[in-house]
């Protein structure tokens, strides 16, 4: 089989489509339904169609939150746009899942550069970009993982697989075709690239200490090439804007999480009303003792 | 007898002896366990992780040490002394607890501390019989379990709720169906949060104790086993009533005092769970120092010194935060509420993070799935959602800190005196957790102020520079980022309207709750007596606020030399010596 096939490599049960999103006014529907079906979902734009926004929103600082600086740091016109064009990408993304407003988000980043939502942990969120591709994946299951990269971006096997590929794959490549090596061994990166960023470790955690299989076989392997986890992951790779291959990773924790995702509706009131009832109650002295004291 | 005479005779006859006693009886209790579970690696240890891994493989409490609890009476350590049991101060429960979580966080759930959140209510408001009967039925070898009413975002644990309706002639009648409750099927008491009324708010539910085997037939139905990806172990299945009658005199407090006995109950809970799975991610950095140092003559590898180092302060840093908030349950009853929600929004999330971090360093052995030196690791991270809840536990945290947030900023912040000084120092004689005391909302915020106070006394160290300076400049960092959010918070709408339902709001109560883990960490540093040299040093304290500091976003300081050093120097020492990466650096069975 053709490892480059858009479906022949995607857990289509348990990863949605990415979905073109051509600005911020959308559409975001598709983003809605697909956390809903399957709690999670990927976004793909090309840079210059969000650059309208980008460079005229009068609304940026506070888009941009603590990333302002950053963005006013950066001199390149390239990288200053690319830059800004991919936070906006995310929170409107994010502000889709969560139904409320980009402006509302707090983009951080965690220790390991992971970025994250503060204080609105219902989903997560992965970002890449590759020439003027951006992609962005939000979950409410776990961790999710997105990369991608030109489809046709020559991968030489002889060179990179001592760097990238566990000795299973290397197994694998070496009994494929030579002229296959190339895409699968592309396919394998953006797939590496995608779980690692899940995990927040990037590429600190050696690629060649975990695999994948070749062919449909999407599951996460140990070196040897035995299953290295218990069903929690699942990963899919498509080809998008005919161009680019962009896969995904994503972890569910198993916890059946709530479909609904809205920051509007996740502090429980009936907590918050117990506990601002009794703020007016005076010095903290506790309740009165209860009986047997 | 004199006055003093008086007073010892009567502390010596205090219920789980004299409160002198009780710290040093909890350290030898854990220390027993400890013993008795033996080498964590032994494969022909019945109690190793071999044996453990393999009953979380078949999906299964381990039988053997589950015996083996039984027959040390574990339970008892749930049951407050003045009942006959061992509990006497939360931060004691933590400890002895330990020795079980550090292994299987499945088994301490389903063997052990579900029984105490479940019972929790009881021994908050529930009449003399009600204790009794509940502190018999533990010491007794018995399980009780806790049906939680439905909260916000609910995930399949907090999914659903029951409905209690008044009965003709008195009483209730039950109602419902949960599918994901731990223990359902072999718990010997049900402590049900039911809706006793239609409208939302702090008055909808109320707290039943029952006695499953007491249910008229046709009434209660179990419902099938429930398979999850974390905690496989243990034992989750569904309950369904159909109009099983509920007595008057199962009632728990009064009637609408579910929401409340919720939130008081909770805190205990929420900081027990960040004092044990401390303890449980302790184990997965031992396994990365193994793999660090497994095979290699020389030093370890520079790549890992930072996540080495980085997690070991991590979880000193978890570990001051859950015991800071399980004393001042005790020591600060009425006020501890808001400490501990953000302790529990920071802890598993740190926690998550920091296996993430391990994972790297363990590279292709973290995958070696069920060995026992490195199986910990895939392990935790499927346990860990379940004992943390996830998003909705951390939303009923930030439910408990939103509403408060203006009232602290314009009344407490800045103003409120410092709390007593044997919150953060290591053998301090503290009063015994007492639910009764537990309140929900004080107004107060002691933490804030031993964060002002730790800077201010701090300082004058800014001038010396190295480790004390870069700790001062921390602390600095952190009450400039307290001073921002008390003129953010200051402007927030009163609770009732919209405003609070707003995204932002939840940003707030996020940097909150980091700067209270920043004034754990320096507190505790401030409460050392020197007895531990590393401890009393400022280098794991500098980075742990290093990396609480990078969390929050506020200037952080470059390390000073040596102090990443000294970390991994202490850690290599402690693993190599069979010793936790906790506070105690207790003396693990090897």
């Amino acid at each position: 089989m053709d490892p480059l096939t858009d479906t022949g490599t995607v857990d289509t049960d348990r990863i949605s489509e990415p979905v073109h999103v051509g600005g911020p006014d959308g559409p975001w529907q598709r983003v809605r339904e697909d956390m809903r079906a399957r709690g999670n979902a990927t976004v793909f734009t090309t840079w210059g169609e969000w650059l309208g926004t980008a460079v005229t929103d009068p609304g940026l600082r506070p888009l941009l939150g603590r990333d302002w600086q950053r963005y006013r740091r950066t001199t390149d016109p390239l990288i200053r746009y690319r830059f800004v064009t991919s936070r906006l990408v995310t929170k409107f993304t994010a502000a889709a899942a969560l139904d409320t407003r980009a402006t509302d988000l707090n983009l951080a980043y965690k220790i390991g550069g992971r970025p994250y939502l503060r204080g609105l942990d219902q989903v997560d969120i992965s970002l890449t970009h590759t020439d003027d591709l951006i992609a962005v994946g939000v979950s409410r299951n776990g961790r999710i993982g997105v990369d991608a990269e030109p489809a046709g971006r020559p991968m030489s096997f002889d060179l990179l697989h001592g760097h990238m590929c566990s000795p299973a794959e290397r197994a694998e490549l070496e009994r494929m075709p030579p002229e296959q090596r190339s895409a699968a061994l592309l396919r394998l990166w953006t797939l590496k690239e995608a779980y690692t960023k899940a995990i927040g470790q990037g590429l600190r955690l050696g690629f060649t200490e975990f695999g994948f299989g070749g062919g449909g076989e999407t599951g996460l392997l140990t070196p040897g090439g035995r299953p290295a986890s218990r069903g929690e992951w699942a990963f899919g790779t498509h080809r998008v804007l005919g161009r680019y291959l962009l896969s995904v990773a994503c972890h569910d924790a198993g916890l059946d999480t709530s479909r609904d995702t809205a920051a509007g509706s996740m502090l429980d009131e009936g907590l918050m009303s117990a506990v601002a009832g009794l703020l007016d109650a005076g010095p903290p002295d506790g309740p009165a003792p209860g009986p047997g004291t | 007898m004199t006055g003093t005479a008086q007073t010892a005779a009567a502390a010596a006859s205090a219920p789980g002896g004299p409160p002198g006693r009780w710290e040093a009886d909890a350290r030898a209790r854990a220390a027993r366990l400890e013993a008795l579970l033996g080498d964590p690696y032994e494969p022909a240890n019945p109690h190793g992780l071999r044996a453990l891994f393999d009953a979380d493989g078949r999906r299964t409490p381990p039988p053997d040490t589950e015996a083996l609890l039984d027959e040390e009476g574990w339970a008892a350590e749930f049951v407050p002394a003045a009942y006959g049991g061992r509990l006497t101060r939360a931060d004691l429960l933590a400890r002895a607890l330990r020795p079980v979580f550090r292994r299987d966080v499945a088994l301490g759930f389903g063997h052990g501390i579900t029984s105490m959140f479940a019972t929790g209510a009881v021994w908050a408001a529930g009449d003399e019989r009600l204790r009794h009967e509940v502190a018999a039925l533990l010491l007794g070898g018995g399980r009780a379990t806790i049906l939680h009413h439905e909260l916000a975002h609910a995930n399949a644990i907090l999914r659903d709720e029951f409905t209690a309706r008044p009965a003709p002639g008195g009483g209730h009648r039950l109602y419902g169906r949960k599918d994901v409750v731990i223990n359902a099927s072999r718990a010997d008491a049900h402590v049900v949060y039911a809706r006793t009324d239609a409208a939302r708010g702090p008055r909808s539910h109320s707290v039943f104790l029952l006695d499953p085997a007491r249910a008229a037939p046709g009434t209660m139905r179990h419902l099938p086993r429930v398979e999850t990806s974390g905690m496989r172990g243990a034992l989750f299945s569904g309950l369904e009533f159909e109009g099983r009658a509920v007595p008057g005199d199962t009632l728990v407090g009064g009637l609408g005092d579910g929401v409340a006995l919720a939130l008081r109950t909770f805190q205990v809970n929420r900081s027990v769970i960040c004092g044990v799975v401390t303890a449980a991610a302790d184990t997965v950095l031992h396994s990365a120092v193994r793999a660090a140092t497994t095979g290699r003559a020389g030093p370890v590898a520079r790549r890992w010194h930072k996540p080495l180092t980085g997690v070991f302060a991590d979880l000193l840093a978890c570990d001051a935060m859950a015991t800071v908030a399980l004393r001042a349950l005790g020591l600060l009853p009425g006020r501890a509420h808001v400490c501990a929600a953000a302790v529990k929004y920071v802890v598993p999330d740190l926690l998550r993070e920091d296996l993430e971090e391990l994972a790297a360093v363990l590279g292709g052995r973290g995958y070696d799935l069920d060995s026992p030196e490195y199986g910990a690791l895939d392990k935790l991270v499927r346990d860990l959602p379940v004992a943390g809840l996830g998003h909705a536990g951390t939303a009923s945290c930030q439910a408990v800190i939103v509403p408060q947030l203006r009232t602290l900023a314009e009344t407490a912040w800045f103003a409120e005196e410092e709390p007593p000084p044997e919150l953060f120092r290591p053998g301090a004689e503290l009063p015994a957790l007492d639910f009764r005391t537990l309140g929900i909302a004080g107004g107060g915020d002691f933490m804030a102020a031993s964060l002002a106070g730790s800077a201010a006394r701090l300082a004058a160290g800014r001038a010396v520079g190295g480790q004390i300076g870069a700790l001062a400049e921390l602390a600095e960092a952190f009450v400039a980022e307290l001073r921002a959010l008390r003129e953010t918070c200051r402007t927030l709408p009163p609770y009732g309207s919209r405003g609070l339902a707003d995204p932002a709001v939840c940003v707030l109560s996020d940097r909150y709750s980091l700067l209270v883990g920043a004034a754990a960490v320096l507190g505790v540093w401030e409460g050392q007596d020197g007895t531990d040299p590393f401890l009393a040093d400022p280098a794991w304290a500098v980075l742990a606020l290093s990396r609480l500091g990078a969390r929050l976003g506020v200037p952080v300081p470059d390390l000073p030399d040596g102090c990443v050093r000294q970390v991994l120097d202490e850690l290599i020492r402690r693993y190599r010596s069979g010793l936790g990466c906790d506070l105690d650096a207790t003396v693990l069975a090897q």
